[in-house]
């Protein structure tokens, strides 16, 4: 059971990843009646770019060169840390939801320094509104987190998706404040409208996209697997610890399938009926699902409904 | 004797010997090996008491008879000392050849380290007091005899002014602890009752708090750490303020204990006012060492949330969780000490290479600084509070202290944690905004001054220290589970944690770091090799089309500008446009912007004005002229004479 546990969290963290984006970019388009790309576009594009060579800006240090590796790098751990089925396997890596928190943490920072060794106006745009944004939304994703904790008493990932397993958990209003506030966490985790805009074409409105654009090739090739993997991290996350899962580990996985389906659909309906905000308005949309979050801990610590 | 007695004794005579050796030029850096070998004997004779030898010297006793001894507590603060002063003292050696008056830094510098010393191994309240006082003042001296320019006056000025004010508490609250004989025997203040408890815990708070920059005490650290020489700004920013912290952990949780919730609420409040306020000032300055200084502000407000979160746990009758947020707050001590030091030493070496420090006007120092630059980098991410370094372990374990007693029970309780818990998830986050923009700003890029483009990688002892310190950071973040049970052990009630090289943490998912450091250094490995089979063409940066000018380069302004437009309520920015025009064309704009420090302009102003308000009032009454002085004595006379003659008094 676990090993059957680690092999999806690693095969589907590496290889299922792109299919998220995919299957949103392809959903969004069907909703506003465009045919639009395949699902598996994201794969073809990374064979595309892996097959091509790399580009060295001058004058740039091993700052540039190193941040794709660190920024996969850290991802790829992350996916280590995220429990499938209920089951974390154990790599050695322990299951603990802050150190999850802290490698997602690393990766953005690795990246976030790439602006000014470029020296690249955009590049430091994105970044800077990426740290501005970041700064509500590590308050809120630590508070979403210590909800989800609330039941198990305790953050290891494993135990809180135990925690959240069957239908009494849903008695709570504490959990339905976690999963609302943790949606906002999926929005700003993944990149997607209304709070950053993943198809832009224009520099001055992007905001993740921003530091990529000067990377061509292998390195280009990591950041966007990075970014899928970032998906499947944060959306297999809201699957395991807040959407509806019952049973043994066949019947979460079944489960953990539906909620991803369920995810990308939602995702790709709130990227079609909703535009994107203005960059200074999003602040105050993390700080008020922060708001709701402790409205959610006030009604736990009340005693709930009983 | 024992043979740790004999360890500390030669680390004291080496200490003395280092303070009268500079006679000559050339033997000041004898007189700073000497300094070192002494510091590290003495911090290795604190770390054997801190795992478990028995403690050197006497205890603590009221009376005025000078005494020393080293607990676990002393030996943990003795042994931080030393880890940050063995480096300063390497780097003084090539920072201070050839400046005016090295000599008589050296000397000053084997002061201040026996000041410290001194204040952490005291066991009666005359030495702690005179400790406490040459702490505060033989800094001021090592500025003064280093420049003293108006500028530099009038920081040392408002350091001393406003430590010395504050200072007033830890006077005040020693010298009742002592009244009360509480320091040899903790339960004797409790039995005083809650008024002499609140009073001793109030003015201790005050003075403590002054010391360790707490906010709103804060306002003269970020004046007074930039002007320092860098091994002092060191000394002072790793150390000090925790020494200042020492005093107050000794008498929150020993002198003055079981403190109320109360306290611990304060001291929640006033961490997270620190951290959140001190990220986000340090986040607006422009200055590399002023940034340093408010980050420290915040620094100092994590160990206080960490010590906050085990009174509050001790109230509740939670002695597993107080002391593990008592070892959080306690690693955080010695890893703030460790990176801090870490940076304000490459921002001496900087300075020694290029000059100013404006952040604005640098750049694109990792190529020609190689070694300082990567070890800066190191320090950045520490105190960025990002795995696998150090200061990740001592925030992740600070986490799961708010987090934990965020579980409550009570709801107001449990609130005020939470509410802390998303504070220091956003200081963290403002802090690494802060340190990205300082790094960028400083290693990356193009050169933004003549004077950078030709700068000179420092050498010997200077490159030395950073590098070590940068292995500090490294090795602290490996293996925090070695150090952490012993910090727990320190706590009032002590509690056990497995000695692991991992962070085993009840109602955790644990922090295997050792795992992760091997993690992330592998797969990056192996994802470099993967990536690097091809060969890069080498282009000119595309920039999407523009080229990348000098002229438009992003300035520490501009980069912040995002979360100072959000923020602008709090920061309550200054803007200043004037436009120049000529027969109805605009000649010329200019801009002028500043983010004002709010509690210098909503505090300390007023204060100040207050302050002189009364003085003004004090002169008229003053007048000089003997009948008017004839006349008060007069009016005392009679005051005095109807208060008698109505049975007032007498």
């Amino acid at each position: 059971m676990s090993a059957l546990a680690a092999a999806i969290q690693l095969l589907g963290g590496v290889a299922l990843a792109p299919l998220l984006p995919g299957t949103i970019q392809s959903l969004k388009a069907r909703l506003q009646g465009r045919r639009g790309p395949s699902p598996l576009q994201p794969y073809r594009e990374l064979r595309r770019l892996w097959g091509k060579s790399l580009a060295d800006p001058q004058p740039t240090t091993i700052v540039y060169r190193l941040a794709p590796c660190l920024l996969a790098a850290a991802t790829g751990l992350a996916l280590l840390l995220v429990p499938i089925g209920g089951i974390s396997p154990d790599w050695g890596l322990g299951d603990d939801a802050l150190v999850l928190v802290g490698l997602l943490a690393l990766g953005r920072i690795g990246l976030a320094l790439v602006g000014w060794d470029t020296g690249s106006g955009f590049a430091l745009m994105g970044t800077s509104r990426d740290l501005t944004l970041a700064v509500f939304g590590e308050a809120l994703l630590v508070l979403a987190i210590m909800l989800a904790a609330l039941p198990a008493g305790s953050t290891g990932l494993g135990a809180m998706s135990e925690a959240a397993n069957g239908s009494g958990i849903w008695s709570e209003p504490a959990h339905w404040c976690a999963a609302a506030a943790f949606g906002l966490v999926v929005l700003f985790e993944t990149g997607r409208q209304p709070i950053d805009n993943p198809d832009t074409h224009l520099e001055l409105t992007m905001i993740h996209e921003g530091p990529l654009l000067e990377y061509a090739g292998r390195d280009l090739a990591l950041l966007q697997w990075s970014a899928a993997a970032r998906h499947w991290i944060v959306l297999v996350l809201a699957a395991e610890l807040f959407l509806p899962h019952w049973g043994g580990f066949g019947a979460q996985l079944v489960c953990l399938l539906a909620g991803l389906a369920l995810l990308c659909l939602g995702l790709a309906v709130t990227e079609t009926a909703q535009a994107k905000m203005r960059i200074l308005r999003a602040p105050a949309l993390l700080a008020g699902g922060c708001l709701l979050a402790l409205v959610g801990l006030a009604s736990w610590l009340a005693g709930g409904l009983a | 004797m024992s043979g740790l007695d004999w360890l500390v004794g030669v680390a004291v005579a080496l200490l003395a010997a280092g303070s009268v050796a500079p006679a000559t030029r050339r033997t000041a850096g004898v007189a700073l090996a000497l300094q070192a070998l002494g510091m590290a004997l003495l911090g290795i004779a604190g770390a054997l008491v801190l795992f478990g030898a028995p403690a050197v010297g006497s205890g603590f006793a009221d009376g005025l008879s000078p005494r020393l001894g080293i607990d676990g507590l002393t030996g943990f603060f003795l042994a931080t000392i030393a880890v940050v002063a063995v480096p300063s003292l390497l780097f003084a050696r090539g920072y201070l050849a050839g400046a005016p008056r090295e000599r008589l830094l050296v000397s000053l510098s084997a002061a201040f380290l026996a000041a410290l010393a001194a204040v952490v191994s005291a066991r009666d309240p005359s030495t702690f007091l005179a400790g406490w006082e040459l702490m505060t003042l033989v800094p001021a001296a090592a500025i003064l005899v280093q420049r003293s320019d108006a500028a530099v006056r009038h920081a040392v000025f408002v350091y001393v002014a406003i430590t010395h004010v504050g200072g007033a508490g830890v006077w005040i609250c020693l010298l009742a602890l002592a009244h009360y004989g509480a320091l040899s025997d903790p339960g004797a203040l409790v039995a005083q009752g809650n008024g002499v408890q609140a009073l001793v815990i109030v003015s201790a708070l005050i003075g403590f708090g002054t010391k360790a920059g707490l906010m709103p005490l804060h306002s003269w650290l970020p004046r007074a750490h930039p002007v320092a020489p860098s091994h002092v700004s060191a000394l002072m920013s790793g150390v000090m303020i925790k020494v200042a912290l020492y005093g107050l952990i000794r008498v929150l949780f020993e002198w003055a204990a079981p403190a109320p919730l109360w306290a611990g609420l304060a001291v929640l409040g006033l961490g997270l006012l620190s951290a959140l306020g001190g990220a986000l000032y340090a986040l607006t300055q422009h200055d590399l060492k002023r940034l340093l200084a408010f980050s420290s502000i915040e620094n100092v407000g994590i160990v206080a949330l960490g010590l906050g979160a085990s009174l509050v746990f001790a109230s509740g009758g939670d002695a597993t969780w107080a002391a593990i947020a008592f070892g959080a707050a306690l690693l955080h001590v010695l890893n703030h000490a460790v990176f801090k030091a870490l940076l304000f030493l490459a921002a001496g070496a900087f300075e020694r290479s290029v000059g100013s420090l404006d952040l604005d006007r640098v750049g694109g120092l990792l190529r020609r600084m190689p070694w300082t630059g990567g070890a800066f980098l190191v320090g950045v991410l520490a105190i960025a509070g990002v795995p696998p370094l150090n200061g990740f372990a001592s925030e992740w374990l600070t986490f799961q202290a708010l987090i934990h007693a965020a579980f409550g029970p009570g709801l107001g309780i449990g609130l005020a944690a939470a509410a802390a818990a998303a504070g220091l998830a956003a200081t963290a986050a403002l802090a690494a905004f802060a340190f990205i923009k300082a790094s960028g700003l400083l290693l990356l890029g193009a050169p933004r001054r003549a004077e950078v483009a030709e700068a000179q990688e420092v050498a010997g002892g200077m490159r030395i220290a950073t590098l070590l310190l940068a292995g500090c950071c490294v090795v602290l973040g490996a293996v925090p589970g070695l150090l952490v049970p012993s910090l727990m052990r320190l706590a009032p009630q002590p509690r056990e944690l497995p000695t692991e090289p991992s962070l085993l943490v009840p109602g955790s998912g644990s922090l295997p770091s050792p795992w992760l450091l091997l993690g992330i250094v592998a797969l990056t490995a192996t994802i470099w090799l993967l990536r690097g089979s091809r060969r890069a063409a080498p282009v000119p940066a595309w920039a999407c089309g523009q080229r990348v000018e000098p002229a438009l380069g992003w300035t520490s302004a501009g980069f912040i500008k995002p979360l100072h437009l959000v923020l602008e309520g709090v920061l309550r920015p200054r803007r200043e446009i004037t436009t120049v025009s000529e027969h109805g064309l605009v000649r010329s704009v200019r801009y002028r912007g500043e983010i004002p420090h709010l509690f210098d302009t909503a505090l300390y102003g007023p204060a100040r004005r207050a302050a002189m308000r009364g003085a003004g009032v004090a002169r008229r009454i003053q007048s000089g002229s003997v009948r008017a002085y004839a006349g008060y004595l007069l009016a005392l006379l009679l005051a005095l004479l109807v208060l008698a003659r109505t049975g007032a008094i007498g």
